[in-house]
C-alpha cells in the first residue's frame, strides 16, 4: 500500500500539483495585486504588473488607520495568549500531577465548555461588559478571549503534562523543590514542545476572531485588524489593490507563523482526537 | 506510594517508635499541603471559566425569558421560544443552513482521498500536506474577503468569463449562486484540516496489515475499503462531528463579509441571525433564545451522531 509505481506516481504528481497551484494561486494573486497601483490593476486584472508599489499599503496606514489596528491587534493577542497560557498550564499540571478533592469536578467543567459556540456567549458578554464599562477598551476583549481559550487549553495541557514522567517530579521533589519549581525547572522544560504547539493554535484562533473583536471594540480606532479587514473589503469593492493590501497585512503573521512552526502545528492538529 | 504502609507498621509497633508516629503524622500533612496547593494551583483558571463562561451561560437562558433591548427589560417567560418556533423567517434560515452541510461531504472525500495519497508518500507529500494546510491558518475574514473579490461583479473570476466570451455573472445577487461560493469558500478553506486528522489516524496503521493483505492478493479498493477505513473510523467520526459543529456556528465571519445574509434573507445562517437580532434589531432575549436553541440542537447532533459512529465502529 505504500509505495506507488513511477508511472502512477508522476500522474498522481501531478494531479496534485494542480490542486496545490488552485490554493496557492489566489494567495499569490493577492500579494501581488497588492503590490500593483489602481489604473495598471484596472487595465488588466490577470497581467504581469509594469511595476510595483506600496502605495497600498501607505494609503492603509495613513487613512485607514491599519497600523492602529495592527498594533491594537498585537497587544490584544499577546497579552490574553500569555495569561491564558499561564492559568492553563497551571491548572493543567495540578491536574495531571496533584490528587486533590474537586480535581473531577474542575476537569469535567473545563471540557463541558470547550466547543461552546461564541453565538451563545456573545449577547449575555456584551451585556456584561457594558454593565462594567468595557465595551470600547481593550481589557474587555482580553477577558473574553482569556475566558474562551483557557479551556481546551487546560484540557490539551492536561495531557501534555501528563506525559511527563512522575520519576523525575518525585526526584525533585526528594531535592526539595516545592510546586513552583517543580513547575518551572522540572515540568515546563519536559512539556514545552506541547505548550509551543498550544500557544501556536490559540495564537491562530485569537488573531483570526472575528465576531467578539467586532463587536466589543466598535470604534475606528480601537479597531483590531480582522474587523478593520472587513469593513475596508466592504466599502472598496472597486479598489482591489487596497483591499488586496488590507488581506496582506491580516494574514501575513498568520502565514508566517505557519513557516516558522508546522512541524508544531501538524501535531497540535491532531491531538485530542484520541478522547473524541 | 509504599510510605502510608511503613508508617502503619510503624504505630502499631508500639509507643516505644515514636518516630513512627511522628512520621505519620507529619505524612499526613504533606498529602494535605499537596492537596491544597494542586487545588490553588487550579483554582484560577476554574474561577476565570465560571465567571466568564458558566455564569454568561446562566445569564443567557435569563435573557432568553425577557424582552430586552439591552436598556430596558421585560420578563415575558417562554414568549421568545415561542416566537422563533412560529417564525417562517428562522425556518428558512434553518433550511438555508442545511443548505450549507453539502460542503462536508466534499470535504471529507477529498480529505480522505488526498490524505491516503499524502500516507502512501507521493512525490512531495510534505510540501503538499503545508499546502492544503495552509488556507486553515487563515481567517475567515480573509478567506470570505478573497472569494468574495474574486466573484464580485468586476472581480477576476467575471474577467475571466468575459475573455472567454461569455457574459458575466452577478454572483452574489442570487441565493443559490452565492450559497455556491460560500460552499466554495467552505470547501477551500476546509478540506486540508480533515486531511491533516485523517492522515495522522492513517500514520498509527500496522504496516504488517498491508503486507499481509498483499499476500491474499487484496487489491487497492480491497486494502482501502478493509484495512484503511476501519482504521481512521475514530478520525472519520471527529471530522464529521466537528464540521457539522462548524456548519451550524461557525458561518459569521463568511456571511458577514461576503453577503451580509443577503440577498433578502437568502444567505442568512443561524449565527448570523443570532447576531442580526440582538445587534441590528437590538432583541437580545430573542437572540438568547435562537442560540440557545442552536446550541441544544447541535448537542443533540453530536451525541446522535457519536453514538451512531461508535455503534458503527464497535460492529
Amino acid at each position: 500500500m505504500r509505495k506507488f509505481s513511477l508511472r502512477v506516481n508522476f500522474l498522481i504528481f501531478f494531479a496534485l500539483l494542480s490542486a496545490a497551484i488552485t490554493t496557492l494561486y489566489p494567495l499569490i494573486y493577492v500579494v501581488t495585486t497588492s503590490a500593483r497601483t489602481l489604473e495598471d490593476y484596472n487595465k488588466n486584472a490577470y497581467g504581469i504588473p509594469s511595476f510595483f508599489t506600496l502605495e497600498s499599503y501607505r494609503i492603509l496606514i495613513d487613512n485607514y488607520s491599519l497600523g492602529t489596528a495592527a498594533r491594537n491587534t498585537i497587544t490584544v493577542v499577546g497579552i490574553s495568549l500569555l495569561t491564558a497560557l499561564i492559568f492553563a498550564s497551571f491548572a493543567g499540571f495540578a491536574l495531571a500531577k496533584y490528587d486533590f478533592p474537586g480535581s473531577k469536578v474542575m476537569n469535567w467543567s473545563f471540557i463541558a465548555v470547550m466547543l461552546l459556540p461564541s453565538q451563545i456567549l456573545i449577547i449575555p458578554i456584551y451585556l456584561l461588559l457594558s454593565k462594567f464599562g468595557l465595551i470600547g477598551h481593550l481589557p474587555g476583549l482580553m477577558f473574553v478571549y482569556i475566558g474562551t481559550n483557557i479551556p481546551f487549553g487546560v484540557f490539551f495541557l492536561k495531557s501534555v503534562f501528563s506525559a511527563v514522567p512522575d520519576t523525575i517530579l518525585d526526584a525533585a521533589r526528594i531535592d526539595g523543590a516545592g510546586f513552583f519549581r517543580s513547575f518551572f525547572k522540572v515540568a515546563v522544560p519536559n512539556a514545552a514542545a506541547g505548550i509551543v504547539t498550544l500557544a501556536v493554535l490559540q495564537f491562530l484562533g485569537m488573531w483570526n476572531e472575528l465576531l467578539y473583536a467586532y463587536l466589543i471594540l466598535p470604534d475606528q480606532g480601537q479597531r483590531l485588524l480582522t474587523p478593520a479587514l472587513a469593513s475596508i473589503g466592504g466599502r472598496y469593492t472597486t479598489n482591489q489593490p487596497l483591499v488586496a493590501a488590507a488581506l496582506c497585512i491580516t494574514a501575513a503573521p498568520t502565514l508566517i507563523l505557519l513557516a516558522m512552526s508546522s512541524k508544531y502545528l501538524v501535531r497540535g492538529v491532531s491531538t485530542g482526537i484520541g478522547t473524541s | 506510594m509504599t510510605s502510608p504502609a511503613v508508617a502503619k507498621v510503624g504505630s502499631e509497633v508500639g509507643p516505644t517508635f515514636a518516630g513512627g508516629r511522628n512520621s505519620r503524622k507529619k505524612h499526613r500533612t504533606l498529602t494535605q499541603q499537596r492537596q491544597r496547593i494542586g487545588f490553588l494551583a487550579a483554582l484560577p483558571a476554574f474561577l476565570v471559566v465560571v465567571s466568564l463562561l458558566f455564569y454568561p451561560i446562566g445569564y443567557a437562558v435569563w435573557i432568553s425569558f425577557l424582552k430586552t433591548d439591552g436598556v430596558t427589560s421585560k420578563f415575558i417567560g417562554i414568549k421568545n421560544y415561542i416566537d422563533i418556533l412560529a417564525a417562517p423567517l428562522v425556518h428558512q434560515v434553518f433550511l438555508t443552513n442545511l443548505k450549507f452541510l453539502v460542503a462536508i461531504p466534499v470535504v471529507i472525500f477529498l480529505g480522505l482521498f488526498t490524505a491516503v495519497l499524502l500516507y502512501q508518500e507521493i512525490w512531495g507529500w510534505r510540501f503538499f500536506r503545508i499546502i492544503f494546510f495552509l488556507p486553515s491558518v487563515l481567517s475567515t475574514s480573509v478567506i470570505g474577503l478573497m472569494f468574495r473579490s474574486a466573484f464580485t461583479l468586476n472581480g477576476p473570476i467575471n474577467s475571466a468569463l468575459i475573455t472567454f466570451g461569455m457574459e458575466p455573472i452577478n454572483f452574489f445577487a442570487k441565493a443559490n449562486l452565492a450559497i455556491f461560493v460560500v460552499v466554495l469558500a467552505l470547501i477551500w478553506a476546509g478540506f486540508g484540516y480533515s486531511m491533516m486528522i485523517l492522515l495522522s489516524g492513517l500514520m498509527t496503521i500496522d504496516t504488517d496489515l498491508f503486507a499481509a493483505a498483499e499476500v491474499d492478493g487484496a487489491g487497492w479498493w480491497k486494502r482501502f475499503r478493509y484495512i484503511i477505513i476501519p482504521s481512521v473510523k475514530q478520525q472519520l467520526a471527529f471530522v464529521s462531528i466537528i464540521n457539522t459543529l462548524y456548519t451550524f456556528t461557525s458561518l459569521f465571519g463568511f456571511i458577514f463579509v461576503m453577503t451580509a445574509g443577503g440577498p433578502l434573507y437568502s444567505t442568512t445562517t443561524l449565527d448570523y441571525l443570532v447576531y442580526q437580532k440582538a445587534f441590528s434589531a437590538f432583541d437580545m432575549g430573542e437572540g438568547s433564545a435562537l442560540a440557545i436553541m442552536i446550541f441544544g440542537v447541535i448537542a443533540l447532533l453530536t451525541i446522535a451522531q457519536s453514538k451512531y459512529l461508535k455503534n458503527d465502529a464497535g460492529r
